[in-house]
């Protein structure tokens, strides 16, 4: 008797044979190395930034560039966007280029600096703030 | 050569004759672009604890000094802990591709093996938010003094620890921030555990056999995935940075 839950069926592509299947998980390992190696000297660098006296842009630019390399492994490999169409590639990796751009432009180059105005006389000394003591200073 | 009569003869099917757009189902377009807007919330999270450590620079706590307690361990190790999360969630992703490489080839024993251990990560991922959190809230011995409300009054109080309405590292929102991203992150990966508990349920149930693919353990693949993707911008823009 044939099975049926009211599931609609697909072309499934994406089925494979073990051949295929070693290959997969070979490069699944390789990723899995390649994040690891990301992550280890993302904590290194993290670890010893203040020792070397490593640059605060530096460090952004360093730190975020590693972020984008490994969310570039999981989201292409693991997630496997990297096989799909690429009309959904685009439909899904569109929407955050237009927020980078966002981002780098208004906020970092322009907005961002309106941050420091003090529009309030509260602004430092909310509820809880810190004092500006040296106790009180890390 | 009417377009009219070839249309009807397709079987009538939601979406339109079983062919869904750019080549893959619609249960995983529409997880795509569930987890496109959920990116987008983390995101405006993201942006806006940026925007408030941008205006307090100067005196923004370092995460190094916040967090570097490790089990049964006395002294101050900065990073390792939360690098040992990382690791602990990458595993997890790992061993969820694997159980959809296995899926694929339709191998229930195997896709078993691996939805089991991505819970079992899982889990200890949401056990090693709980400690982190448990020491944040704790916090030192010594304490700090800070300016709250106590019975109506403002007053110069020591303070231990960090909740939302006082931190002990410094500004009060740095807390804030801390706990809703990392507790709204953490809500992910529960609900994550959640759902991967109820395919693993079918996947030994035997129902993705009888269907003929495990289609299923590859949507809550994706966004399991997804949990691992946002812990590695949060770990960098809370941790690292």
């Amino acid at each position: 008797m044939e099975f049926n839950d009211g599931y609609p069926s697909y072309e499934l592509m994406a089925q494979h044979d073990e051949d295929h299947g070693k290959n997969v998980r070979k490069v699944i390992w390789k990723v899995f190395w390649i994040l690891l190696g990301v992550t280890l000297v993302e904590l290194l660098v993290g670890f010893k930034a203040e020792s070397w006296a490593l640059s605060k842009i530096f460090l952004q630019i360093f730190f975020i560039s590693l972020t984008i390399v490994k969310a570039a492994y999981i989201v292409l490999s693991f997630m496997h966007l990297g096989d799909e169409v690429k009309a959904l590639k685009w439909v899904v990796l569109g929407p955050f280029l237009v927020l980078i751009i966002y981002l780098i432009l208004l906020l970092d180059l322009s907005e961002g600096n309106f941050s420091k105005i003090d529009r309030y006389p509260v602004d430092k000394n909310v509820s809880g703030a810190v004092h500006h003591s040296p106790e009180a200073k890390h | 050569m009417s377009s009219h009569a070839a249309a009807t003869q397709v079987k009538p099917h939601w979406g339109g004759g079983g062919v869904s757009p750019m080549g893959a189902s619609y249960g995983k377009l529409f997880m795509w672009f569930f987890l496109v807007s959920d990116a987008f919330t983390f995101s405006g999270l993201l942006a806006s604890y940026g925007f408030m450590r941008h205006k307090y620079t100067d005196i923004w706590p370092n995460p190094g000094h916040v967090f570097h307690h490790f089990p049964f361990y006395e002294g101050s190790i900065p990073l390792a802990y939360v690098g040992l999360m990382t690791f602990i969630l990458i595993m997890s992703s790992v061993t969820m591709v694997l159980a959809v490489e296995a899926g694929h080839r339709n191998k229930k024993k195997e896709v078993e093996k691996w939805m089991l251990l991505t819970i079992l990560g899982g889990l200890m991922f949401v056990g090693s938010q709980a400690w982190e959190w448990y020491n944040f809230i704790v916090g030192t011995p010594e304490g700090a003094v800070r300016n709250i409300l106590v019975d109506g009054v403002w007053k110069d109080t020591v303070v231990h620890g960090a909740n939302l309405k006082y931190n002990e590292y410094g500004l009060p929102v740095f807390g804030d921030f801390f706990f809703f991203i990392t507790g709204f992150h953490g809500f992910h990966v529960f609900s994550g555990v959640v759902i991967n508990f109820i395919i693993y349920l079918n996947v030994v149930k035997g129902t993705y056999e009888k269907r003929g693919h495990y289609e299923m353990v590859e949507k809550v693949g994706l966004y399991w995935h997804f949990v691992d993707l946002v812990w590695v911008f949060v770990f960098t823009f809370f941790y690292l940075l």
